[in-house]
């Protein structure tokens, strides 16, 4: 294993670490309001063939980026009307929304496919002078690009709204019982579709990490399971901003190591840290997902005894009419 | 004063339901038609094309049909739960995890008798999708593990197993480097119905039938409801709900391990799209239906019918994903439109509407469902 294999895996740690980050930091607003959303996956996609679609035209890739978030938080809304305006189950109009995301995807990118994008409408690393050059630390996290700053500034403006603004703590009282929030005086269905929203615009903006940096292009299916991963990732991190980004991190790592296990193998006259076993890169993509069910299952036994720390109003319409 | 305003109806509209669905087929068939005319083709030929090719002739209905089996079945398997109030979100999983079973019985015994060998599939198909329930079942009834999120989490999981094994041990070796198992014995094709249907209609149907009659008729159905719409109430009358949610949520799993059983018997091997979004579309298709088992399969036929339009119409250039973006906004539209059965317009202040509902006769009911001031 030499320090290029190393790096370039660190660096890929990072890019599916902020694709994942991104999407999961929406996810955990949305249900912090308690509204969750299974379209993330669905949403991405928008995303993703949005910001590819406006970056090939374009050429610039801020534009593809603002597109994609708006067009995403538009899109997202669909969940938010019919999961908070009309009450109807959070989990059948999530998931109608996934199928209707990568749907429309599918339709409006179908030209999209044998497209390339000028190398300018990437989001590039940033250059940060001499930090760049330190070795290890240089090659890696000073060489992250513009998006990945702006992930990790997210996740804490994040937490910071979340627990230390009187708009947060509405939101977080709307997500643990809208009724009390709305006889505070928070008007409910409001906050909930701005959190949804909200959501939706970071799914949008992971989505064009995915088809602007990660894998520059749009095909149908380009998701790949990636905005589950997002969903899971809001539990594995307890609806902590700190927490999802480790996890974010985590999964990231896993998702980038799968398909580079192959090198990491034994080779003659090499000694230092390598694999002396075969390691199958499918099923090591399994391990995000295992992961998840284990810390969903310590969670649950661990909340037998002490309050539950998912937003307790989450998966529940409300209808001020029946409280 | 004379205002009008929306109050819940005591009972949901008769036949609302079918209603609400026939307004969101309507809706979604316009906005797919608004999606056809802005990418250049004409929605009224694409829809006749996709009805023709659904509907025009045996052969297009025996194509409806065979799609509607995995619909149905996937359904049915989500409804069964649904009944309970539990949410089996893995019927794809479970879809892939029939298959993987049925696919490794048809390895061990290449050489049994047609009907023997199909037999033994579809029960390991069954067992399989149960098996892959198994755990999320275990985990809500023992441990309250939220079951939406572990039965997710097991799709992936069991996409990543079929992928690894059409891939790696189950590739087929003369299929130099292509991820394809190898075809599976001739005689371990479900028997032809019609056209191009096959019996797998046939044993969708009856267990279809099956359920709908104990949902509705058996005190096990009735447990089912009853645990569904309140835990205390259950538990009151003796219900043991653990043991409700293992066979519920098991059960789920192994109907749609029979779909998965059929798909593969239907088809040549299993390739790792075998669940082609079944499982999903089976929600939406549960969701649509209320969960009742004579619902799911119409509207399976009806998403059937829509799947074979959408691969009907490739040819012309239109993306067959037309047909998803349809089957979501129906559900979308449906539940917008089910705002009308489960509430009235009622006049308000003339003291002849007052709602005899007690929910609704609240003060803050009168404030916030005000529709004119």
């Amino acid at each position: 294993m030499t320090q290029e294999t190393i790096v370039g895996l660190l660096v890929s740690v990072l890019e599916f670490g902020t694709l994942l980050y991104l999407a999961a930091l929406g996810e955990t607003i949305a249900e912090k309001a308690g509204v969750l959303n299974l379209g993330v996956e669905g949403m991405m996609a928008v995303g993703a063939m949005a910001s590819f679609w406006i970056g090939a035209e374009t050429g610039n890739p801020w534009l593809a980026l603002l597109f994609a978030v708006v067009v995403t938080a538009a899109f997202s809304l669909i969940h938010g009307l019919a999961s908070v305006v009309i009450g109807a189950d959070q989990v059948v109009s999530g998931l109608a929304l996934t199928i209707l995301g990568l749907g429309l995807a599918a339709f409006f990118g179908q030209s999209l496919a044998l497209t390339t994008v000028l190398s300018t409408a990437r989001f590039s690393a940033l250059d940060l002078g001499p930090l760049s050059d330190i070795p290890w630390i240089g090659e890696t996290l000073f060489s992250i690009d513009a998006l990945s700053w702006l992930a990790l500034s997210l996740g804490a403006v994040t937490w910071f709204v979340l627990t230390r603004t009187r708009m947060g703590l509405s939101l977080r009282a709307v997500g643990e019982s809208a009724a009390t929030a709305d006889a505070a005086g928070t008007k409910v269905a409001a906050t909930r579709l701005t959190a949804v929203a909200i959501g939706g615009g970071f799914a949008g903006a992971a989505g064009t990490y995915l088809s602007l940096v990660l894998s520059p292009g749009w095909s149908e299916g380009a998701t790949g399971g990636l905005g589950w991963i997002a969903v899971a990732l809001v539990i594995f991190g307890a609806w902590k901003p700190g927490r999802v980004l480790f996890g974010s991190l985590l999964f990231g790592g896993l998702i980038a190591l799968g398909p580079r296990l192959q090198t990491f193998r034994c080779q003659d006259g090499e000694d230092i840290a390598c694999l002396n076993f075969d390691a199958d890169p499918t099923l090591v993509s399994m391990l995000p997902y295992i992961l998840t069910v284990i810390v969903l299952i310590i969670l649950s036994v661990r909340s037998r005894n002490r309050p539950s720390i998912a937003p307790a109003a989450i998966g529940l319409a409300y209808r001020r009419e029946e409280r | 004063m004379f205002g009008y305003r929306l109050a819940r109806r005591d009972k949901p509209l008769p036949g609302g339901q079918f209603l609400a669905f026939a307004i969101g087929l309507a809706v979604a068939l316009v906005a797919g038609a608004i999606l056809l005319v802005a990418t250049g083709f004409n929605p009224i030929e694409i829809y006749i094309e996709m009805a023709d090719s659904a509907f025009g002739g045996s052969q297009a209905i025996s194509n409806t049909l065979t799609q509607a089996v995995p619909l149905g079945l996937a359904g049915l398997a989500v409804a069964v739960a649904g009944s309970m109030g539990l949410w089996n979100i893995g019927a794809e999983g479970q879809i892939i995890a029939g298959a993987i079973a049925g696919t490794w019985i048809a390895r061990l015994g290449p050489d049994l008798p047609g009907p023997l060998l199909i037999v033994i599939m579809l029960v390991a198909a069954v067992v399989g999708g149960g098996l892959l329930a198994l755990g999320p079942a275990i985990a809500k009834a023992h441990l309250g593990v939220n079951e939406i999120i572990t039965t997710l989490m097991l799709n992936e999981i069991a996409l990543r197993l079929v992928r690894y094994l059409v891939n790696g041990p189950w590739q087929d070796p003369t299929a130099i480097g292509f991820p394809v198992a190898p075809v599976l014995p001739e005689q371990a094709a479900l028997p032809t119905l019609f056209s191009r249907a096959n019996v797998g209609v046939i044993i969708a149907a009856i267990v279809l039938v099956i359920f709908g009659v104990f949902a509705s008729r058996s005190k096990w159905g009735f447990e089912l409801r009853v645990a569904g719409s309140s835990a205390q109430a259950a538990e009151y009358v003796g219900i043991s709900l653990r043991a409700k949610i293992m066979t519920v949520l098991i059960l789920s799993g192994a109907i749609a391990g029979l779909a998965g059983g059929i798909r593969l018997t239907s088809s040549d091997r299993i390739v790792e799209g075998i669940a082609e979004g079944w499982g999903f579309a089976g929600i939406i298709v549960a969701a649509l239906a209320l969960m009742r088992p004579s619902g799911v399969a119409l509207v399976a036929i009806a998403f059937g019918a829509l799947r074979v339009g959408g691969t009907a119409i490739q040819t012309q250039g239109v993306s067959d994903s037309i047909s998803e973006i349809i089957q979501a906004l129906v559900l979308m539209g449906a539940l917008a439109a089910a705002v009308f059965t489960a509430y009235e317009i009622t006049r308000s202040g003339s003291g002849t509407g007052v709602p005899t509902g007690a929910e609704s006769i609240s003060g803050s009911a009168e404030a916030s469902a005000e529709a004119t001031p």
